[in-house]
Parts: C-alpha cells; sequence; structure tokens
C-alpha cells in the first residue's frame, strides 16, 4: 500500500507536469525501466517499449517529474504542492527575436510594431520586467490518520486491488481534468505554436508553500478530487486554478515575418536619384513612401536621364508657356526658384514638400514671375544642361525635365512668337491635350497634382492621353519624348500651384508657339519632335483615359481644359504618371480650377477645345508621315 | 451491486454530421478511458470544432466500435429530425445465469449505465445542407446573414461550454462513484469490461422496450454474487 501511494505522488506529478511543461517531458522519451505493477491489475502485455505501467497508465518519462519526486518517495506524509507559474517573459527566446516582452502592462502594441527599433531596449526591459503568476497550485496529499488501530484494523477492509483500482480511477480522471483547465492551452500553444510566445509556462515543486492570500484565493476556482480513502487515511488531490488566463494567451504575439508595406515605393534614401512626385495621394499619404500610381514607378524617367543631353530643343516651348504663366501666377512664381537651383532632396518628395519640390523642379519662370524669361533663363543651350540635371536629379522626367525647360522658356518664347500659326496648331493641338489634362489649378501645393492632373485630361482625350501614356514609351522614343517633356515642362511650367486658371489662359497663347524647341532652328526641330512625341503618346494612350475622364467629368472642364492646352502640348509620361496618381486630387483641383476660372465662358473654351482637336489631328497626320 | 445511472446534461447540437461526430466522440471516448482499466497509452485528440482536448484510451477497437455506433446515429438523426435523442454506454458484467426468467441465457448485468441526452435542432437560416430547410425564411439581406452567423457561434459556444459541462460531469461522477465498479478483471487488453452503445432504434416505442429489456437482464438483486 505504501508503494501505490509513492507511486501515486510520482504518477500524479508526472501527470500534472506532462502537461505543464514545455518543451520537456515526455515528449523526450528515453527509455525507462519498466516498473512493474502490482499484480491484481498488471497486465503488462504490450512490450513495446518500457514505460512507468503503474497504474495502468503508460506515460513516457517525464524528466521533470523524476527530479522533482524523491522527497516523496522518502516520504509521503509530506503534501506534494505543484505550482504552474505563468512567466510573462520570453525567457527562452532568441534574443534577436522580434517579440516584445510583454508585460502585465501590456503597452507594448506599438513596439511590435516596430521591433526593429526597440528590440534591444525590449530586450533588457523584458529581463527586469518579467512577471510571474501562479495559474494553477495542485496539491497531493496523503492524509494519515492519526490512529493506528483504525490504520490496521481497516487495512483488511481495504484490499489492495481495491485502493489499487480506486488510484487508477482517480489518475485516470486527472488525466483528463488536467487538459480541460484553462492552463492547459497555454501549454499546447507554447507547444504547438512556432510563433515566439512572450510568455512560458514553469512549474515549482515543494512541499510548502506559501498560501495564497486572501484576494487570490478569490480569483481563483478549486477543483477537489474526490479523495481516495485507504485503510490508513485517504489520498487527496485538489487544484487551485484561474479560470481567465485566456487573455494572456489570447494577445498576438509578434508575427515572426515582418510586416508587408504595401505600395512599396522604395525609401528615397535608397536611390537619391529617384524622385518621388510630391503628388498627394488620398489614401495613400499613410505609407511611408511616397506611394504613387504605378506609372510614376515606372522608370522611364530613367531612360530620361540616358537623354538628358537631347531634350535641349524640346525645351522650347516650355518658356513660351512659362512666361505668360510666370506673370499670371503669383503663387507660383514662389514655386519655382531658378533652373539652377541644385536638385531638390528626393525625400522632399513627401506631398506636403510638394511645393519645395515643385519649386526645384520648375524654376525660374514662376519664381520670378514678372520676368519668367529672365530668371529661369540661361541661354537655350544652358537649358539643355539643366535639363540633364534635372532630369538626373529626379526619376520623374515631368518634374526634372521642366526645370531644362522652363530654362529654356526664356529662350524658347522669343523664338515661339515667329511661327505662331505651326505652334499654334502644334501647340493648340498639344495644348488641347494638355487642356483636358489641366483639369486642377488653383492650389498653391499642388503643381504637381496639377500635372498630374493635366496627365489625367490628357488622358481623356486621345491625344491628351498619349502624352500620360508616352511614359511608357519614353524609352522608345526619346526624341518625341524630349519634346514632350518640353511640352510637359510648359505645362507645369503653367500649371504652377499657385497659379490660377487665368495664367493657364493666358499659357494658351503661349502653346501656340510653344513648339517643341528652343531657338527658332531648334523650334522646328523640335516642333516635328514634338508632333512626333504627341502622336507617339497619343497611340499609346494608356488606361489613364478612364481615369482622368472621371476626374474630368468631376471637374467642370472646359475652361481648365483650355487653361491646360497650351501647356499640354507635349505631356511628358512622367508628368502623366504623377498625374494618374492623384486623380482624385485632379478631380478635386480641375473642379477649383472651373471655379476660378471666370474670364472665359464656357461656350469659348469649347470652341477652343474643339480647335485643338482640330489641330491634334492635323499633327498627327502630319506625324505620322514625317519623320519620327 | 446497483447500477449506476448518469444521466449527462443535455446537449444542443445542431444538425451537422460533424458536430454530431465531434460531440458524441469525445463524450463517449472521455468515459471508456474512465473505465478502460486495462493498460493504457494514453492519445490527446483536440477537437477541432472547440478548444477542447480529450483523452483517448488509444485503443483501435474501441474508436472503431465507437465510430460505427455514431455513424449509426447519424443515419437514425436524418430519418428522426428535431428529436431528442439519446445514447446510452452502458457497462455489464457477464453472467451465466443458469436459471431464472431467462434460462441458458447469458446474462448481463449492467452496473453502470450512461445516458447521453442530444437535441440535435435544425439550425436556422441557411447553414447546413442536410437540414430540411422547407420552413426556413431565407431573408435576403446581410443583416440576416450577419445575425445567422452571430447566431451560429453564438451556438457553438454555447455547445463548447455545454460539452465542457458534461465532461466535468463525467469526472465528477467517476471520482464519486467509484464502489460499484467491479474488480478489474486480470484480463488482457484495455477494455476492462464489456460495454455496449446504444442508439435509439427506429421506433420511438422501442426505446422503452429496450429498457424494459435491459431492466429484465439485470436480474435480480439476489441473483447476484
Amino acid at each position: 500500500m505504501e508503494q501505490i501511494i509513492t507511486e501515486f505522488f510520482a504518477k500524479s506529478l508526472q501527470i500534472i507536469l506532462e502537461s505543464r511543461s514545455p518543451y520537456m517531458s515526455s515528449r523526450n522519451y528515453s527509455g525507462e525501466q519498466a516498473v512493474s505493477s502490482p499484480s491484481s491489475s498488471s497486465s503488462s502485455s504490450s512490450s513495446v517499449r518500457p514505460r512507468d505501467k503503474w497504474f495502468n497508465l503508460a506515460l513516457r518519462e517525464c524528466p521533470a517529474a523524476l527530479d522533482n519526486i524523491d522527497l516523496w518517495r522518502q516520504s509521503n506524509l509530506d503534501p506534494m504542492v505543484v505550482d504552474v507559474i505563468l512567466v510573462q517573459r520570453p525567457v527562452d527566446f532568441d534574443p534577436v527575436s522580434f517579440s516584445p516582452k510583454r508585460n502585465s502592462v501590456r503597452n507594448l502594441s506599438l513596439k511590435e510594431r516596430y521591433p526593429m527599433f526597440v528590440n534591444s531596449d525590449q530586450e533588457e526591459f523584458g529581463c527586469e520586467e518579467k512577471s510571474e503568476k501562479i495559474i494553477e497550485r495542485w496539491i497531493v496529499q496523503y492524509e494519515s490518520r492519526m490512529s493506528r488501530d483504525t490504520c490496521h484494523g481497516s487495512s483488511r477492509r481495504m484490499s489492495n486491488s481495491t485502493l489499487y483500482k480506486k488510484t487508477i480511477l482517480l489518475l485516470r480522471s486527472l488525466y483528463v481534468t488536467v487538459r480541460l483547465f484553462p492552463a492547459y492551452k497555454l501549454y499546447h500553444d507554447l507547444n504547438s505554436s512556432s510563433q515566439i510566445r512572450p510568455f512560458t509556462l514553469t512549474h515549482r515543486v515543494s512541499s510548502f508553500v506559501e498560501p495564497f492570500t486572501r484576494q487570490e484565493e478569490r480569483e481563483m476556482q478549486k477543483f477537489v478530487f474526490t479523495p481516495v480513502d485507504t485503510s490508513c487515511g485517504r489520498l487527496c488531490l485538489s487544484v487551485l486554478y484561474h479560470s481567465s488566463v485566456s487573455d494572456i494567451s489570447s494577445e498576438p504575439s509578434t508575427p515572426l515575418s515582418p510586416q508587408v508595406i504595401t505600395d512599396y515605393v522604395g525609401s528615397p534614401l535608397a536611390d537619391p536619384l529617384k524622385r518621388f512626385p510630391s503628388v498627394p495621394v488620398p489614401g495613400s499619404a499613410s505609407h511611408g513612401s511616397p506611394s504613387f500610381s504605378p506609372f510614376v514607378r515606372r522608370h522611364s524617367w530613367s531612360f530620361d536621364l540616358n537623354r538628358a543631353s537631347q531634350p535641349f530643343t524640346s525645351f522650347s516651348p516650355s518658356p513660351t508657356h512659362s512666361e505668360p504663366h510666370a506673370t499670371n501666377s503669383n503663387p507660383s512664381s514662389r514655386r519655382f526658384p531658378p533652373s539652377s537651383l541644385p536638385p531638390h532632396p528626393p525625400e522632399t518628395s513627401s506631398m506636403h514638400k510638394k511645393d519645395p519640390n515643385f519649386d526645384e523642379y520648375f524654376p525660374s519662370p514662376f519664381s520670378a514671375s514678372p520676368s519668367p524669361s529672365a530668371s529661369p533663363s540661361p541661354p537655350i543651350r544652358i537649358p539643355g544642361s539643366h535639363l540633364s540635371n534635372a532630369l538626373l536629379r529626379s526619376e520623374s522626367a515631368p518634374v526634372g525635365i521642366p526645370t531644362a525647360k522652363l530654362a529654356n522658356s526664356p529662350a524658347f518664347k522669343q523664338n515661339l512668337p515667329p511661327s505662331p500659326p505651326l505652334k499654334s496648331s502644334k501647340s493648340s493641338t498639344s495644348r488641347s491635350d494638355k487642356s483636358t489634362g489641366v483639369t486642377h489649378s488653383g492650389t498653391p501645393n499642388e503643381k504637381l497634382r496639377q500635372c498630374s492632373g493635366l496627365k489625367l485630361s490628357s488622358n481623356n482625350s486621345p491625344r491628351v492621353s498619349f502624352s500620360r501614356s508616352s511614359s511608357r514609351s519614353f524609352p522608345d522614343d526619346f526624341d518625341e519624348s524630349d519634346f514632350a517633356c518640353a511640352f510637359d515642362v510648359e505645362v507645369e511650367d503653367i500649371t504652377d500651384p499657385g497659379s490660377r486658371p487665368e495664367s493657364f489662359e493666358q499659357n494658351v497663347p503661349l502653346c501656340d508657339p510653344l513648339e517643341p524647341g528652343g531657338g527658332s532652328y531648334a523650334t522646328r526641330k523640335s516642333a516635328d519632335a514634338a508632333v512626333g512625341a504627341l502622336v507617339l503618346m497619343l497611340r499609346k494612350a494608356p488606361p489613364l483615359r478612364q481615369d482622368f475622364s472621371k476626374s474630368v467629368a468631376n471637374s467642370s472642364g472646359v475652361p481648365r481644359v483650355e487653361t491646360w492646352g497650351d501647356s499640354n502640348t507635349v505631356l511628358d509620361s512622367n508628368q502623366i504618371s504623377e498625374g494618374l496618381v492623384p486623380v482624385q486630387h485632379v478631380a478635386s483641383s480641375s473642379v477649383m480650377a472651373s471655379g476660378l476660372v471666370t474670364s472665359k465662358t464656357t461656350a469659348d473654351a469649347l470652341e477652343e477645345l474643339q480647335g485643338y482637336r482640330d489641330l491634334k489631328n492635323f499633327l498627327l497626320s502630319q506625324g505620322s508621315k514625317s519623320h519620327i | 451491486m446497483n447500477c449506476e445511472v448518469c444521466q449527462l446534461k443535455e446537449l444542443e447540437v445542431g444538425h451537422l454530421e460533424f458536430e454530431i461526430r465531434e460531440v458524441l466522440r469525445c463524450i463517449l471516448h472521455t468515459i471508456l478511458f474512465h473505465r478502460a482499466l486495462g493498460l493504457v497509452r494514453p492519445k490527446d485528440v483536440d477537437l477541432e470544432l472547440f478548444e477542447i482536448t480529450y483523452v483517448q484510451c488509444g485503443d483501435l477497437e474501441i474508436e472503431k466500435k465507437i465510430d460505427e455506433k455514431i455513424e449509426q446515429f447519424i443515419s437514425w438523426v436524418e430519418k428522426h429530425p428535431n428529436k431528442k435523442s439519446q445514447i446510452c454506454l452502458s457497462f455489464y458484467e457477464v453472467k451465466n445465469k443458469q436459471a431464472f426468467l431467462f434460462t441458458h441465457k447469458i446474462e448481463r448485468l449492467y452496473w453502470e449505465q450512461w445516458y447521453i441526452n442530444l437535441n440535435v435542432s435544425q439550425l436556422p437560416r441557411t447553414h447546413s445542407g442536410k437540414s430540411h430547410r422547407s420552413k426556413v425564411v431565407v431573408d435576403p439581406g446581410a443583416m440576416i446573414i450577419e445575425s445567422s452567423m452571430e447566431e451560429s457561434s453564438a451556438r457553438r459556444a454555447a455547445l463548447e461550454a455545454s460539452l465542457r459541462d458534461v465532461l466535468f460531469q463525467i469526472i465528477k461522477f467517476v471520482n464519486e462513484k467509484k464502489d460499484h465498479v467491479p474488480p478489474i478483471p486480470n484480463r488482457e487488453g484495455v477494455v476492462s469490461y464489456p460495454y455496449e452503445i446504444t442508439i435509439p432504434s427506429s421506433s420511438d416505442s422501442a426505446f422503452g422496450m429496450d429498457v424494459f429489456k435491459r431492466m429484465l437482464q439485470t436480474g435480480h438483486p439476489t441473483m447476484l454474487s
């Protein structure tokens, strides 16, 4: 009987620890000597592996239990108290794990999100802040009766087999019960989950423990197994447990995989030459990096960089645009630093920094509103270099090019007037193209937006979309793109963030002379190139059209179209791409622009638009025939 | 020996085959684990439906028998939907009766009976494909679907809580009533005591007959040795 009781202690300890100690336990089975069970109930027919078959419960070896049972092997009169402790800190965690220490404070959610930054801090913090909580206390006790007479007397009545049978039953129910308490869930999660958890379970086996405080006891529930009477006493098994440990385990642990950043465009720091158009994208502002439409992400601008040398002539149109535009737009003027400005750091391409970006890329004509030609006006050749600089500076060609275009613009402006008719036709075409894109204007900070809108609007009509989609086609036809860029520059110049529609309107006439090209000779050359670019853009019009059509539909459209028209002669693909993103903004800004336009009536604008369309068609036909 | 009877708490189970199977397996295995007192290698089984882990004996025979009975029960439920049903797990001793009402018959002395009470109900709205939903009005509308989902999860939660209660009920019963358990026979195998699982038969009245028959088979107390 003594043996039964002793083994009972061992077995119950094994059952408890086997289901409460993760990482250790029956999983690591290492053969154990078979313990012969009492004859009455032994059925060691199983010859598979030596296991502890006491109580007909063949369990694997549990080192934790074996280590702790010695005391009770000697004397089974002491109670055995097994405390299951929940430790809330990553005891065994990898130092480089991302899981933040989850303290009882539980305010680490932020840190979880940025594990990279706080990992080291967390570790130290966690080590100091571990919190242990006893979630279960199992008490196994053999209460012996004091009277020895009673003991001897009753020993006859209770046979060992009966005692054994009852202890078997008790241990079976213990085995089942252990798996029904909340702590089992924690153990199960720890053992089965591959995720790193901010908690772990440990245990403590002792014969004497501090009793719980009253409050602690109140929080716990008690479950008592029916004692098994023996001849000399009774075996008691009970447990105090917390019924609400689920809140601990239910907290999501830090996933091992880092969070995926959607719409990741790339850090500006990674590629300094990359410029993210600071177009306000509704909803995308939340992303760390400026996320723009796929158009923006295309590397057409990188192609532009390669061709920086060429677009010299194509910038000629821009001056024409820029000049009137500059004179008209005060706010825009501030935004456009001299073309010789150094490239704006890409980091500043955040949306709220659009203005400075714009300033960088849309120099002089706007900044020097009174004399747009003067301020940005290095000689035409210089603009070329500026253009290349701009291109190099910025990934988005539309943005970079305008700089050079602006630079060119003054010179170009001079050249433009001589050929108004031809240019007007072309420019009107492009203008009309761009005009459709010019849906937004007026908001100071939305030069890019305007350009975007420009692009979008350009997509609305085939010719416009041509300009917008030209970004894709950019690598194919750089010549055209150069001029397209030039036009874009003009457009951007004109669509100065602060510029009002009036300025655009005034830019319209500029569009006419604003043939792609710088000087007179450049004008002709650039005109062809511009036409070619225009044709290309129109042909490769992307589905921007649809986007734009929405935005255009939203806006009143016509006046804006007109204002944008001249600047839209050849839309740079990059500009288009930029414009793709803020469709909504374009729409809104276009609405604003339309509101601002007061000088022209709708009818007039429509007529003009029609004219531009005709011009465009004409140019297209010409372009297809002419060498591109 | 007295026959101890344990009426388990009634469980509201939806007319879902999977659900019925899971619940019944859990209960039957738990009871048998307490009564198969031969050498066992316990096997933990996690329920898929709920976060409950129960223990099986790890004996294939038992598993097979339980699954067979569950399948029979499910077929019965298909024919008798929306009914309260009972599954009886009985443990008996075999006695060779020499003389009594049924002479030359092997008498079964039931010493323990467990009654698993299930109320298999049709699920509201559109749920299981097996239910007969002629009377269910499928209301198109997101709100209805949502409410049905809420109902479903509430029902599941209630079922999980009830199942836990039933398991604790079994544990308590096993703990409190040990004296009536016969001595463990010295035999091979996991199963110490013969048992049988009784599912409702085709007609309701027959069920009552089964109970009566069992009463007769139990025998007179004086006949018990």
